[in-house]
């Protein structure tokens, strides 16, 4: 993105203001068309529209860095950014940029769950009843037993993980935990607001993501595989020697595994050449191999009806599985053997995929791109690779993977290349600006939920097996910048049932020790942002802090104590929906 | 730093939204609005819960007749109450409006539609359906596919599909700029914000945004534009054409919002609207009088507000009704034979209705029959006309989307019904994405 600076001006400020006052008059237009409530009369006029400039205003920001510091991309990018203190927490850590991602990196990487204090207090004011029930439970509670067909007993456990996820992902102190639990829950995506997975979706949350975020991909594919919650989502619930259904061998391959990048459509298994890292498999797979691996996973199921005990755990039903010779990513050789046993037919298959160099390189492109930028290099991804595919067998083979990409210099990199999605948006503003939100089942949260799902990205409701999209041109079309726009008023305007504001901005603002436009304007630019504006930009934010007939370095009057007040909420979300903010 | 235009860059981003940029068709968001051929909307109402459709389209005479008789002693509606409609069937006496439109030969009943699969789920059903992918889920909608593989939508559309249920359906399902909400009055960010900031407030945003020319400023700039013209534009105390009253209630005040959206032009060619309370297992119809009730009731809401939304379109100078394709489905019919409780089951076979200035008025479609042979398991009426077939239809002769193989995948072997009026493209059966997220592919 371009950056002017004062050297380079894309507007003179006389310029600037003679097309400003173009749109000062639309939306003076815009105001002629709502509702004349007695109040529109006295709206104040549009400091811009007066001219000269009171050189009074002609003041440069107290912020100079041009760009974003280093503690802010490393925190907008393993975490859902900072909380007001975590930059110079950051910065503490060590004597240069290097020194200080590395320790924060061995911080995130081993969070222990005794210091989240916040989160597990958080957690019982909520009064979560599903988070900790095992799958027998949750089926038998929430799916099985329906009384009445009482609906918020039964979604329980997905509404509860989605209020969970909230809580963590803002009051966590292990953010990279968080961002990558977001990462695996896309990757791996359910939607968890269909039936029946929605009765048990706590399993998934718990038992797959969470467990293995920074373990192992193969074990992690197992957990994946083994999960009702999956085998209904996919249909390998139902696949069987008498009637395949390929709907999850099908995903694994294109979408959890080798990836789209690596399918080689309808051609024959024998046909492939072989993968330049690794001579003894294809370069990708073809139709053949998803067929293959359909018959693989016959018989992987739940105990789903009495005769199979009903426990709502995985099963394996040797009487569905289809027990002949099959070929799966060799070329057209067999290599599945008839009669291998229980389950070692689909558990070969989880091999072959997690030691295929194709995963590796797909999954460490995606990694890369969500933690660095939408367009990550080459050789970043290829150093990844080498140490996903060179660990493949260890515990921490994701935690290593992660470490290397942290450290690299790309990854510290000025930001620009990408844009929050809403959930990072959301708990990024929440985050900077403390924000107090119960996210229990019947407050007032529910007014949370209809500004935040207006924006697009409800979680764990992407209806596809590939998660939601991870592009800035995905999230950048007109509704989704202006409910964008509204969620950030929605936070700083939300009161709680004592009429208190879930966001302090005033208690906070009362921190400066000034209510001088432009300490109060530096103060929040260095909270928010932490990074300069331009000459034009700082202009029309001062002028709108100290509204006319105020100086901005003065004390503004006493008098004005309401309105000052919404004149910081209003600034805040003004910053929260720059461009600079929703970078990342 | 030279930026390229966003738009450009979105052109040589993707190849799936580059195809969408197609030819240019004049500015039909911005620009004259009269005669604008390329305008053609698509308005699909979803009848949640199942809609008992042997109650809205019900044999006369004959064999049937009897069966019907046999099969629904409380609910059947009387000869005499039914408004004939050929020489077979006839109307519910509660859809009056309907029936003035059938009669100006824009209203088809399309008997023996539905979907093949054997789910009798509600969920599944809807899932299935508005996926336009049987006995499969998690895709995406049928209009979502439709919305990112169509080569004619104008770059400039402000809002090119909306819907104004409460939850977005899912045949919407995967989109990311649907409108969604049953008015324009908060298309800004002003509204939320306190008065006496929310103009500046909004004006300043918008010159920020100005200033700069990096990805998110030129997407902040295109939602300004769009903010500006929804302000100047939408009327938030409108007045329906050629003396037109809609109805009191929420179906009704949906449908007029939709008119609006359509008359200022600004490229929708889909609004989704769903009419839920069709689950009717108990107490369809008054004990007395069978033609009247719950069913008739909800019958009437439908009925009468499609009657004052069509009235509406058609009577401007500009002629609406012809640029709109309004189809009403629901995820499967009901069984034959009444229960105990004045209700009816779930069952299989539908029937569907398309409404608009191009649609060929009549019966449509295929009786499936009420002999017990006839009947899809011994109980409910058969499906004998696939619901992608009408569909498909609507989309390559009203909205000339051909790409079949990409809004219904696996779906072959098309042929026109004869509904509306329109140019037969070819039919295109490759699927261009395997889902409706061409970012997938990359």
């Amino acid at each position: 993105m371009s950056q002017s600076t004062s050297s380079d001006l894309i507007l003179s400020r006389r310029s600037f203001l003679q097309a400003a006052s173009v749109t000062a008059i639309s939306a003076a237009a815009i105001s002629t068309q709502t509702e004349a409530s007695p109040e529109a009369t006295t709206v104040t006029e549009n400091p811009l529209q007066e001219e000269p400039i009171n050189p009074d205003f002609n003041l440069a920001s107290a912020v100079t860095n041009t760009e974003a510091s280093v503690a802010t991309i490393v925190l907008n990018r393993m975490g859902f950014g900072p909380r007001p203190g975590d930059r110079e927490a950051f910065n503490a850590l060590g004597a240069n940029d290097e020194a200080r991602i590395a320790a924060y990196v061995e911080q995130q990487l081993n969070p222990d769950p005794a210091q989240d204090t916040e989160v597990a207090q958080r957690f019982i004011e909520a009064g979560f009843q599903t988070l900790d029930k095992t799958m027998n439970q949750l089926w038998r509670d929430h799916y099985r037993n329906d009384p009445g067909g009482d609906w918020t007993w039964t979604t329980l456990p997905i509404r509860e993980t989605e209020r969970a996820t909230f809580i963590r992902a803002i009051y966590s102190k292990w953010q990279l935990q968080e961002v990558m639990a977001d990462f695996w829950h896309n990757h791996f995506n359910v939607n968890g607001w269909e039936s029946p997975q929605r009765h048990f979706f706590v399993q998934y949350d718990r038992d797959v993501i969470r467990q293995h975020l920074f373990g192992n991909f193969r074990d992690m594919l197992e957990a994946v595989a083994k999960s009702p919650v999956m085998l209904y989502y996919l249909d390998n619930e139902s696949n069987t020697r008498s009637g395949p259904n390929e709907n999850w061998a099908r995903e694994l391959f294109e979408i959890h595994g080798l990836g789209a990048l690596n399918y080689y459509g309808v051609q024959s298994q024998s046909g492939l050449p072989s993968h330049e890292d690794n001579s003894n498999v294809p370069v990708g797979y073809v139709d053949g191999d998803v067929y293959e691996a359909t018959r693989c996973f016959t018989g992987w199921t739940v105990s789903n009806s009495t005769s199979r005990g009903d426990t709502g755990e995985f099963m394996y039903i040797d009487d569905n599985h289809d027990r002949f010779q099959k070929s799966v990513l060799a070329f057209g050789a067999i290599n599945f053997p008839a009669d291998q046993g229980p389950m070692v037919d689909g558990l070969q298959v989880l091999d072959l995929i997690a030691n295929h160099p194709g995963t590796a390189y797909y999954m460490c492109r995606k990694i890369c791109k969500r933690l660095v930028n939408d367009e990550p290099s080459q050789t970043l991804i290829n150093s990844a690779a080498a140490i996903f595919q060179q660990h493949v067998n260890s515990p921490d083979q994701i935690k290593r993977v992660l470490r290397h990409i942290l450290n690299s210099a790309e990854f510290r990199t000025g930001l620009g290349n990408k844009i929050k999605r809403p959930f990072e948006a959301t708990v990024s503003a929440m985050r900077l600006g403390q924000g107090d939100w119960l996210f229990g089942l019947d407050d007032d949260t529910s007014r949370f939920f209809t500004n935040y799902n207006r924006m697009g990205q409800q979680l764990f409701t992407w209806p596809a097996p590939d998660g939601y999209p991870d592009d800035k041109e995905a999230w950048s079309s007109s509704t989704p910048m202006i409910m964008r726009w509204r969620m950030y008023n929605y936070l700083t305007a939300e009161t709680d049932e004592n009429g208190a504001y879930r966001m302090p901005v005033f208690e906070s603002s009362s921190a400066i020790g000034s209510t001088a436009p432009k300490d109060v304007l530096d103060y929040w630019i260095s909270q928010i942002l932490d990074r300069a504006f331009t000459d034009d930009e700082y202009y029309l934010l001062i002028s709108f802090v100290a509204q006319p007939g105020n100086s901005p370095t003065q004390e503004l009057p006493l008098l004005l104590d309401e309105e000052y007040h919404r004149r910081l909420r209003s600034l805040v979300s003004l910053l929260f929906q720059t461009p600079y903010f929703n970078m990342r | 730093m030279i930026q390229l235009n966003r738009r450009n860059f979105l052109k040589g981003c993707s190849a799936a939204i580059a195809g969408m940029a197609g030819a240019k068709i004049g500015l039909t968001a911005f620009g004259n609005v009269d005669n604008e051929p390329n305008q053609r909307i698509i308005i699909p109402i979803f009848l949640r819960g199942a809609c008992d459709v042997l109650s809205v389209v019900t044999p006369m005479y004959g064999d049937d007749r009897a069966h019907y008789e046999t099969a629904r002693p409380d609910l059947r509606i009387p000869v005499s109450d039914l408004i004939a409609l050929d020489s077979q069937f006839g109307l519910h006496p509660s859809a009056t409006a309907l029936h003035d439109i059938f009669q100006d030969n824009k209203l088809s009943f399309i008997l023996g539609t539905g979907m093949h699969s054997d789910t009798r789920s509600h969920f599944d059903a809807m899932a299935y359906m508005e996926g336009g992918t049987p006995n499969r889920k998690g895709l995406g909608g049928w209009l979502t596919r439709y919305l990112r593989s169509a080569t004619n939508i104008n770059d400039d559309a402000i809002v090119t599909n909306m819907t104004t249920s409460s939850s977005r359906p899912r045949s919407l399902s995967g989109t990311f700029n649907t409108l969604a909400g049953s008015n324009l009055q908060n298309f800004n960010i002003r509204n939320d914000l306190h008065w006496q900031y929310r103009d500046q407030h909004q004006s300043l945003l918008q010159n920020l945004y100005a200033l700069d020319d990096s990805f998110l400023h030129q997407a902040g700039q295109e939602a300004f534009e769009q903010i500006s013209y929804i302000s100047n534009n939408y009327d938030s105390n409108y007045t329906a054409a050629g003396g037109v009253t809609y109805p009191n209630n929420s179906f009704s005040s949906q449908l007029e919002t939709i008119a609006q959206i359509i008359k200022l032009q600004i490229g929708l060619k889909v609004a989704a609207v769903d009419l839920g309370g069709w689950d009717t297992h108990d107490g369809q119809a008054n004990g007395s009088d069978p033609s009247s009730g719950y069913f008739a009731n909800l019958l009437t809401t439908l009925s009468e507000g499609i009657g004052a939304f069509f009235a509406d379109l058609s009577a401007e100078s500009t002629n609406y009704a012809d640029r709109v394709t309004i189809v009403v489905m629901s995820e499967f019919g009901r069984r034959v034979r009444e229960n105990a409780e004045r209700g009816t089951d779930h069952g299989h076979g539908s029937m569907m209705m398309l409404i608009g200035g191009q649609v060929q008025g009549g019966i449509k479609g295929i009786w499936p029959g009420l002999h017990n042979d006839q009947l899809y398991d011994a109980a409910d009426l058969a499906v004998k006309v696939d619901y992608r077939q009408v569909l498909s239809e609507i989309l390559i002769r009203r909205m000339e989307a051909p790409k079949i193989g990409t809004i219904f995948p696996n779906y072959e072997g098309y042929t026109p019904l004869n509904l509306v009026q329109g140019v037969d493209l070819e039919p295109d059966y490759t699927a261009e994405f395997k889902s409706f997220l061409p970012q997938l592919q990359k």
